[in-house]
């Protein structure tokens, strides 16, 4: 009689099966480790201008913002027109990333052109400019 | 005897306890989910000449579009509108070869460099590059 009950019991604790789920949950991960970039947002609301024949950038890039008010923002951070080339030969000793430049388009063609001769000389192969998303 | 045997063989069955995996898979899969920004970028390459380069091009075999301070589009010499670039660069871009050249003054807005540039792309050139003026 004894038995009976514990074996009873051992039936009654049923058990859900958890292998469905933990394959779900890695599907999930493999995706988000596979689209995963860390790149350095500027951190700063550009208002991009147009183009028609644009085309779609490498996502993993170097982002370097320029503002309506001429300011150069990289991570965050305002950067001088000199400091825009240390910084990006620092970024690419480690890997060969391309390069957008966000400018604003109310920001000076020459501010834009000075960070574009900055990047080019540090070394970077591409180096686009970012347009607005349709 | 049967019911003894299927007992043992019931206790033998060991299983892993797969929750502490859960949880770090659970970690990980957050930890991804939060860090993952869907950076999409749209937007144009773009170039200027080389300095080599330039030696080589013969002068009255190109175009130069010319952005003012004020922001006003000159080819040849005469002032153009915007919707017209397009049909103008087409008209003289007869092969791909001839190569667009896009001189903005330092203190032409972005925007109308873009524009420029997205109009003469437009209309047919191929080998195109910008340069600066102040």
């Amino acid at each position: 009689m004894m038995r009976r009950s514990v074996l009873t019991d051992s039936e009654i604790a049923a058990e859900i099966n958890l292998s469905p789920m933990i394959d779900c949950i890695f599907i999930l991960l493999i995706f988000f480790i596979v689209t995963t970039v860390f790149v350095e947002e500027p951190g700063l609301e550009v208002s991009r201008p147009d183009a028609t024949i644009d085309r779609d950038l490498e996502r993993n890039s170097i982002i370097i913002a320029i503002s309506a008010e001429n300011k150069i923002v990289y991570g965050g951070k305002e950067l001088g027109v000199a400091g825009v080339g240390a910084r990006v030969r620092q970024l690419l000793t480690r890997e060969d990333l391309p390069v957008i430049i966000q400018a604003d388009t109310r920001s000076d063609h020459g501010i834009f052109s000075d960070v574009w001769s900055e990047v080019k000389n540090a070394g970077a192969k591409r180096i686009s400019l970012s347009t607005l998303k349709d | 005897m049967a019911k003894r045997s299927i007992l043992s063989e019931d206790e033998q069955q060991t299983e892993i306890d797969l929750s502490p995996m859960i949880d770090c898979i659970f970690i990980l899969l957050i930890f991804f989910i939060v860090t993952t920004v869907f950076v999409e970028e749209k937007g144009l390459e773009v170039y200027k000449p080389d300095a080599a380069a330039s030696v080589a091009l013969d002068v009255d075999d190109d175009i130069t579009l010319e952005i003012t301070a004020s922001n006003v589009v000159m080819l040849e010499g005469e002032e153009i509108r915007m919707a017209d670039v397009t049909a103008r660069v087409r008209a003289t871009v007869r092969d791909d070869d001839i190569p667009v050249i896009i001189r903005a003054h330092e203190k032409a807005k972005h925007g109308i460099f873009v524009s420029v540039w997205d109009a003469a792309a437009r209309g047919g050139a191929k080998n195109m590059s910008f340069s600066t003026i102040n």
